[in-house]
């Protein structure tokens, strides 16, 4: 394994076993790189195994085939928790303990000496915003609050790698906001973080990579130019008038005009076309709306001008790229019915 | 410190700290307290009975009959050991940590616990031994009251009466690991309770059956022996009083005559009449030894709760000691003898004698039978609750 990886999973499978039942499938064949330092996020619909995998990596579930390897350690080899925090999806901490109490008692559970557990635990009710309610039990909490202690308890052994499950589960907006500085600063300090969360606006605010998670593989992995190769481009929209496509379809080069009638061909419906320029990049279209899959500025100068030149008024020209949603949305959508996946997708698979 | 250290230190905190939330820890321990006190309580004097400033009368024992003492080993064995520590501190015990195991393995909970660098094994065990800790707490505290008491209203200071607290703890163990499995297993606090109290009651009525097999044994063990005893005593008068007569009457007697057993039958029909009473007993015996055998190996394969119980009274308190208390109740100084009634032919037998008879078997079962079966019926349910602990996806 190189050591630039945290984790290294190489065809990682579970299937959950019934008695005089068939099994039921929940990861079939895992293939999985984390770089140490790096944030990684997973996401996948419900149902996807995305705890599962989770859980495997923790030793809460025994996988039913796994090669692969932690922090150096093979899956399953305790020693590597060692070095591993790890916040639970719906962990339900003991109500009879004080925010400091699940501190000091899971830092002990990871060998954290009782003097460096003393000190880490108020440095991290700092962190998390907790110190003033370090002394309280847990059953007077409020869920946001049970949620900022995990993540502190999470902490308390200074792990090489963390192991985040919905991370902002019933945590408020300023809440998130926080947990996200505290993600950004542990990214600071070199340490490897990957998330499981629904909420993927967070998650692409915070991730380097991510691997999306369908059917019980790994549907895509990569950093998020890397998966939205080929989708990215710029975008032109000019004021809405009746020779809006007109204009925009004289602003592109000579070539690009020549198109075969296509979309347009009913001038009444006036909705636009798509086609190709000159240097191979693809051209949209709609109504007062014209999208380039171009990557450079550069490429869009000489449209601008010729819009310019023909006294269109610009309304508003960015830089597109599919968010995360967008992505996890075409991963979940079956490209052939266009429905999306229901929970449960990697069950209902092999049922 | 090592991290193992570490863990298992920080397990049996969080273990008191989960009991000592609960209401029902310290209702446990102040019942504790309580009954010490009414140890302490009662007293004997050369008058009777006294509990506070209230005489007992109705109570027919003095301090002459029965030491202050004895009368103190005997309220902690019989009350403190025999009715509280066993029954009712132990139900107490049991509904206190039932829920050790399942809040284990609860969901929101098992997660965190399994994913540090601990061994599932080892995190069982500790959160098992957490659990005992609390019934050795109790028995400690009640224990060193009862041998204040002792020492201080009875006279004497018997350290030995702190075996109590190994022995109620191995017993307790017993039903804690069949509670740790059920609760492994179902992972619900009041199906364990309740499977355990199940359980629990088998082992009494086995033992009760035990016990009363036992008990019937061994009286017509007596039985036979009085009889056989009996029999030979009257066959001899009997023979001597036939010859007695025939020399009287001057018949002629070969040297070195005795009489046939016709004759002495003919002389004493009494005697036809014990030896059926005899045979009658013997063929009940013969009966009765298969079941006493079969209970006996019943009670090998299970927990032997009563007789570790009663360990404790086995080596603190002598045989003499022990048929000393039981006489002084009965007001003699020796158990009555069992006798054969001249009407019937009928053993008749004092209460005194059966009970010493059949604590004389109890006693002949050895400490391996007792504690080395039951505790390998223990490491037997351990094992399973670890294979399945260390098993199963969480």
């Amino acid at each position: 394994m190189s050591t630039d990886l945290a984790i290294d999973l190489n065809h990682v499978a579970k299937t959950y076993k019934r008695l005089l039942r068939k099994g039921t499938p929940a990861l079939r064949g895992i293939e999985m790189k984390v770089h140490r330092g790096e944030v990684f996020g997973l996401l996948g619909p419900n149902g996807a195994g995305k705890s599962t995998l989770v859980k495997i990596l923790m030793t809460v579930i025994k996988p039913s085939k796994c090669q692969g390897q932690m922090l150096g350690y093979r899956i399953g080899n305790k020693a590597a928790l060692t070095d591993v925090g790890y916040l639970p999806e719906h962990h339900s901490f003991p109500g009879y303990l004080t925010g400091g109490q699940v501190i000091d008692f899971f830092g002990a559970m990871a060998g954290v000496d009782r003097r460096t557990r003393k000190k880490r635990a108020g440095e991290l009710l700092e962190l998390v915003g907790m110190s003033d309610w370090s002394k309280r039990k847990l059953r007077s909490y409020s869920k946001g609050m049970r949620q900022r202690i995990g993540i502190a308890q999470s902490l308390i052994n200074d792990p090489d790698l963390i192991l985040l499950d919905e991370p902002t589960d019933g945590v408020d907006p300023v809440g998130r906001r926080d947990i996200r500085d505290v993600i950004e600063r542990l990214k600071d300090q070199n340490k490897t973080i990957f998330i499981n969360s629904h909420l993927l606006s967070e998650l692409e605010m915070v991730c380097d990579r991510v691997a999306i998670l369908v059917k019980g593989v790994v549907a895509q992995q990569g950093t998020l130019d890397e998966l939205t190769e080929g989708q990215r481009g710029y975008l032109i929209r000019v004021a809405e008038t009746d020779d809006a496509i007109d204009l925009l379809r004289n602003a592109l080069p000579e070539a690009s005009r020549q198109l075969p009638p296509g979309d347009d061909a009913n001038p009444a419906k006036r909705i636009g076309f798509r086609g190709l320029l000159p240097s191979g990049e693809s051209i949209e279209i709609e109504r007062n709306v014209l999208r380039l899959g171009v990557t450079e500025p550069e490429q869009i100068q000489p449209i601008v001008d010729q819009i310019r030149q023909r006294a269109g008024v610009i309304n508003e020209i960015r830089a597109i790229r599919p968010s995360l949603e967008d992505l996890f949305m075409q991963a979940v959508t079956d490209p052939h019915t266009g429905e999306t996946l229901t929970p449960g997708a990697a069950e209902r698979s092999d049922a | 410190m090592t991290t193992a250290a570490r863990q298992t230190v920080a397990m049996f905190v969080d273990a008191y700290r989960e009991l000592a939330a609960g209401k029902l820890f310290w209702i446990t321990l102040i019942l504790s307290a309580l009954v010490a006190a009414a140890f302490a309580a009662v007293g004997i004097d050369e008058e009777g009975f006294t509990a506070l400033w209230f005489r007992l009368d109705f109570i027919p024992v003095t301090s002459e009959t029965l030491p202050p003492d004895a009368l103190y080993k005997f309220l902690f064995f019989q009350l403190g050991m025999g009715i509280w520590l066993t029954w009712i501190a132990t139900i107490l015990g049991l509904v206190t940590t039932a829920g050790i195991i399942p809040s284990l393995v609860s969901s929101g909970v098992i997660d965190s616990m399994v994913a540090k660098p601990i061994s599932r094994t080892r995190l069982f065990l500790t959160r098992y031994s957490s659990g005992l800790l609390f019934a050795a707490l109790q028995v400690t505290l009640f224990t060193t009251a009862a041998f204040l008491v002792l020492g201080i209203r009875g006279g004497e200071w018997m350290p030995a009466v702190f075996l109590a607290v190994p022995i109620v703890v191995v017993f307790y163990s017993y039903l804690f690991a069949v509670m740790a499995l059920i609760g492994l297993l179902t992972r619900s606090t009041i199906t364990s309770l309740l499977m355990t109290l199940l359980l629990w009651f088998v082992l009494f009525i086995v033992n009760f059956t035990d016990a009363s097999l036992v008990g019937i044994d061994t009286q017509t063990k007596i039985r036979i022996e009085t009889l056989e005893s009996r029999i030979a005593e009257v066959e001899a008068n009997t023979a001597q009083t036939i010859i007695r007569q025939k020399t009287n009457a001057g018949e002629a007697m070969p040297e070195g005559y005795e009489p046939t057993l016709e004759e002495i039958n003919e002389a004493n029909p009494f005697i036809n009449l014990m030896r059926d009473r005899l045979g009658s007993a013997q063929e009940t015996r013969a009966k009765l030894r298969p079941w006493v055998t079969g209970t006996y190996i019943v009670k090998t394969i299970l927990p032997k709760t009563g007789e570790t119980i009663a360990l404790l009274e086995r080596y603190i308190i002598s045989e003499e000691e022990g048929q000393a208390l039981i006489l002084a109740f009965s007001g003699d100084d020796e158990p009555e003898p069992s006798t054969v009634n001249e009407d019937t032919g009928e053993v008749v037998i004092s209460p005194e004698q059966a009970q010493m008879a059949a604590n004389e078997e109890f006693r002949s079962r050895s400490l391996l039978w007792v504690l080395g079966t039951s505790l390998l019926f223990e490491v037997a349910v351990l094992g399973l609750c670890c294979v399945i602990f260390a098993r199963r996806d969480f």
